[in-house]
């Protein structure tokens, strides 16, 4: 049995936000606004002391709030312990960010195998389906030409981003399924024929540096269903694998990845594994927004591929990592000259898969635009026309006390009846300042 | 109906394209047609460009109603002597280091009329440019 440090036994108290992989704890939310002012989508609003994550549809699960909240209110719903009860085989599917965890003394087999040790009764080294994919996208590249630059997809994050923000981008998404759901489905079809069990009898769980997996797990776009029954953040098996580590005996091989996959943690496995092809690696949360506003502006043709992380550093900095993140970086560079840049994936096999649609998307993405200022163009103009109107009355502070991130949102949300003017704390201090001459002049005549 | 004004500074590289960012989440927010956004967004960087590049300092005003974007962007600066000319693809009077810059390709001016469904220009020489355009909006999803 894994066992997992985690928050079992408490009961969260869920605001809102009910398909997304965080949750705040209203009992240890103390309103101090840090998430609101942080997250780049402006969903989430402080109401009655606590911060709730009103705008469902336009988050996109990024972690931000997660990162900045002081007194760790923001959860992240990846896998619990009691998740992985029930399943007669244990499978584990680790991020690339794992191997960069544990400092430069144990290699990435020696984490696969800590990984045995506490518990999974097999691990795949997902390192390799990375190596996979970097090889269809360059399948891809070579076969569609039009759409330039095509985008990663394997960041649900910035997956979702595109999906609500940025409607016509969603054809530069590449259609290619993502190393952890290829490894996960090979990994089932194995674990059943091996073991001689039911597919339901397996459980396969992404080891996760974010809580986006999760959400591309229980709500997956490009596929009907996710071949992962759950995600596990690092740091709640970081403990336990630690300890492994120093225990263990083994000598199997189970590492096949090289350079180009084991970079996947860095975000820059296309810039190795793509080299006839012109890519581009962006990540942070600004600069990926920043770049896809040059995307949209067709000021990036040129570009044939553009791999995005929303993390910055990519996934080594997620928010439920545990090793620092320039620590990792470097590790990953030490490990990407160890093993070299040269795949043992074979490039035909990839070839055969890809005409086969093997490795592509099962479904088409869908945008996912969040709800209009109003579906009527005249009633939308209006109600544009009146948030200037109160935008000039506020004081232009985005200070963030009346539970909106900005004051133009704040006007926005009074103009949608979801807050009033008078939340504004600098315009109530002005009204009490007016009623208190008023009064003393009143007083004097 | 929406109005809306906005300034662009002669010679303010730093935050050249502001405005057109500016328009670009306006109609964004209203869940305009992204074709005619991307038509808008054309018009809005090339004149925003020009006016930094050439012009002293423009009032940029956009005004929507439900049927059509109209935005004009009124300038004072140097003026342009001969509009047919400017208006002639690839005819430019970029300096070279605006050219070092990647600018003066010539095309400003003849792309901005080319997208808009209508366009007007008149100028002044000594006192400054105006140029008007429409974009009709077709549908809103």
């Amino acid at each position: 049995m894994v066992s997992l440090a985690n928050n079992e036994g408490r009961t969260l108290q869920y605001t809102s936000n009910k398909s997304h992989s965080i949750r705040i704890d209203s009992e240890i939310c103390t309103g101090c606004v840090a998430c609101t002012l942080a997250c780049p989508v402006h969903a989430i609003r402080v109401r009655n002391g606590t911060a709730e994550v009103t705008k469902g549809d336009l988050c996109i699960d990024c972690g931000e709030c997660l990162r900045v909240c002081p007194v760790q209110a923001v959860k992240s719903m990846t896998s619990q312990g009691k998740d992985l009860t029930g399943y007669k085989v244990l499978v584990a599917l680790p991020s690339p960010t794992l191997y960069a965890q544990f400092g430069d003394i144990y290699t990435p087999n020696d984490i696969l195998l800590a990984l045995r040790k506490v518990g999974f009764d097999e691990v795949c080294d997902v390192a390799l389906n990375c190596e996979m994919v970097v090889m269809a996208i360059g399948e891809y590249l070579e076969r569609n030409t039009t759409i330039r630059p095509m985008i990663s997809n394997f960041c649900p994050a910035v997956t979702r981003l595109i999906l609500k923000n940025y409607p016509k981008l969603v054809d530069h998404l590449i259609p290619i399924e993502v190393p952890r759901e290829i490894a996960a489905d090979q990994m089932r079809r194995k674990v059943v024929r091996e073991r001689n069990v039911d597919p339901s009898e397996v459980g396969i769980f992404h080891i996760t540096p974010c809580p986006a997996k999760m959400i591309s797990i229980t709500d997956p776009v490009g596929v009907d269903k996710s071949n992962l029954d759950g995600a596990i953040a690092i740091r709640d098996l970081y403990v336990q694998l630690r300890s492994a580590l120093k225990e263990i005996e083994d000598d199997w091989i189970l590492q096949k990845s090289s350079g180009v996959g084991i970079s996947w943690a860095i975000g820059r496995s296309s810039v190795r594994g793509l080299p006839n092809y012109t890519s581009l690696s962006v990540n942070g949360v600004s600069d990926v927004i920043q770049i896809l506003d040059e995307v949209e502006a067709e000021r990036l043709g040129d570009v044939d591929f553009l791999e995005l992380s929303i993390c910055p550093g990519g996934c080594v900095g997620g928010p439920l990592v545990v090793q620092n993140k320039h620590l990792a970086m470097s590790h990953i560079g030490n490990l990407i000259e160890q093993y070299g840049v040269r795949s043992r994936v074979d490039p035909r096999r990839i070839q055969k898969q890809f005409e086969q649609t093997y490795l592509l998307n099962k479904e088409k993405l869908t945008s996912r635009r969040p709800a209009p200022l109003d579906t009527d163009l005249t009633r939308a103009l209006e109600k544009m026309a009146r948030i200037e109107e109160i935008l000039n009355q506020l004081p232009g502070k985005n200070c963030g006390a009346c539970g909106a991130p900005t004051c133009e949102v704040l006007a926005e949300d009074v103009v949608q009846d979801e807050a009033s003017v008078s939340d504004c704390v600098f315009l109530r201090i002005k009204e009490l300042e007016c009623e208190s001459t008023r009064d003393r002049s009143n007083s004097e005549s | 109906m929406f109005k809306k004004e906005f300034r662009i500074e002669g010679g303010d590289f730093q935050n050249a394209g502001s405005v057109s960012k500016q328009i670009k989440k306006i109609l964004k927010q209203l869940n305009i047609d992204a074709d005619v956004i991307w038509r808008a967004m054309i018009i809005s960087y090339e004149a925003e460009m020009n006016v930094v590049l050439y012009a002293y300092r423009c009032i940029v005003t956009l005004t929507i109603s439900p049927k059509c974007i109209h935005i004009t962007f009124k300038d004072q600066g140097p003026g342009i002597p001969d509009i047919s000319l400017a208006l002639t693809e690839g005819y430019s009077t970029a300096t070279r280091e605006m050219r070092e810059r990647g600018f003066g390709a010539g095309l400003g001016l003849p792309n901005i009329k080319k997208t808009a469904d209508e366009f007007s220009i008149e100028s002044t020489v000594g006192e400054g440019t105006t140029i008007d355009v429409d974009l009709q909006i077709s549908a809103v999803i």
